[in-house]
């Protein structure tokens, strides 16, 4: 495969990576990181750099769409970074003594657990709507109840943000993987926003968006001075990735909550079932 | 809280925007110059002289590092604007974790 060849359809995949993660509240990385060692047959360190840079390019494409239009909540985002960027130094300092397997078995558990959890829910205007009842006195006073207005039916909605300790130490595995495997982590931070803080999906997504870009910097930039990142690669991946969170990015705000639900659990299943099956053929790179 | 939200868009948009401009910029190098496309990324400390020689490899790796440093911008804006807030509780919160980003940024580079 020529230069030109590789170069154009990295473009054509970080499209559709830019596209999915910014529909979905993820980095792209898991679906650009298997298709540059298995597609493109480019070195697996050299595509985790790549990949990185091309997380980056979806949060900041999608996550100032988002902001611009009210779906991110902000102080929760911040409040959550405090535990993902922890998790990212530890992850980075421990990742070098765990064995992979465990790495990806844990990873495959959770994830599997995620999406059946997501799959099973249905996220309605009555889910949305404001609960009453007792605020969690922690939420109360970090002020991480928000609001934000869905596109869908053009309504704003308030929601309260619950279980915010529970959320923070999941964040904190989500930064710990980031750090581990070189991913922004979305797959894990949309699934505990939306159904363990109970945050709409849209605000889920938004948020997380929001958030992997600053976990992935980091670790791009350890990268980038270990000379892992080809220049060429990443331009294409930025480029591509940033053209297609201007499409997905719409999409998103359009969209039915519960179709993006669904969407993510797809997902999520697909990546959860491709770190089982890389264990069992530990010859595949994904 | 408008304003806000429009500068974070405005930042986060024009780092990506920029960062663009300046690959496109060193593509546009690499045709004129009928340089081969680089493999390797140009370290930070060399970047100054590669910038001035206008070379592709350097103009790419300018590129990826306002990438990377877009985030990075974003926490500290929200830095200041909590402390214009007057947010102490939120101050600390992104104080600590641009203080991570920046530790890691030094940790094992």
């Amino acid at each position: 495969m020529s230069l030109i060849e590789t170069l154009l359809l990295l473009a054509v995949a970080a499209f559709l990576a830019g596209l999915g993660g910014s529909y979905l509240g993820i980095g792209g990385g898991v679906f650009l990181i298997p298709f540059m060692t298995l597609a493109l047959q480019i070195n697996i360190k050299v595509a985790i750099g790549t990949g990185l840079i091309g997380v980056i390019a979806t949060s900041s494409g999608a996550a100032s769409v988002y902001v611009r239009d009210h779906l991110t909540n902000l102080r929760l985002a911040m409040f959550l970074e405090v535990a993902t960027t922890l998790g990212a130094i530890a992850g980075a300092l421990i990742g070098l003594r765990v064995p992979e397997f465990y790495l990806y078995i844990a990873f495959g558990v959770v994830v599997l657990c995620a999406a059946g959890t997501m799959a099973r829910a249905h996220e309605t205007a009555k889910d949305r709507a404001y609960v009453s009842g007792e605020e969690s006195p922690l939420s109360k006073r970090l002020g991480l109840s928000s609001v934000y207005f869905d596109r869908e039916d053009q309504g704003v909605y308030r929601y309260r943000v619950e279980r915010p300790v529970a959320g923070f130490g999941v964040s904190a595995a989500a930064g710990l993987f980031s750090g581990l495997l070189g991913v922004g982590g979305g797959f894990i931070k949309v699934p505990a926003m939306n159904i363990l803080m109970r945050v709409p999906m849209k605000a889920a997504v938004a948020t997380s968006n929001f958030m992997i870009g600053v976990t992935a910097a980091a670790s791009a930039f350890i990268y980038y001075s270990q000379g892992l990142v080809d220049p060429a690669l990443a331009a294409m991946v930025i480029i591509g990735v940033f053209s297609g969170t201007s499409l997905g990015t719409r999409l998103l705000e359009k969209a039915k909550a519960s179709s993006v639900r669904f969407a993510f659990a797809v997902c999520l299943a697909a990546l959860g079932i491709a770190m089982i099956a890389r264990l069992a053929f530990p010859g595949v790179t994904i | 809280m408008e304003d806000r939200n429009r500068l974070i868009y405005h930042v986060l948009r024009g780092g990506v925007i920029v960062c663009v401009a300046i690959l496109l910029f060193g593509f546009i190098l690499a045709v004129l110059t009928a340089e081969p496309i680089p493999d390797q990324t140009i370290p930070p400390r060399a970047l100054g002289g590669e910038l001035f020689r206008f070379t592709t490899a350097g103009y790419l790796s300018l590129g990826v590092l306002v990438l990377i440093f877009t985030p990075v911008g974003r926490v500290f804006l929200s830095l200041i604007s909590f402390i214009g807030e007057r947010d102490r509780t939120y101050v600390v919160m992104t104080a600590i974790v641009f203080t991570n980003l920046i530790v890691s940024l030094f940790l094992l580079a």
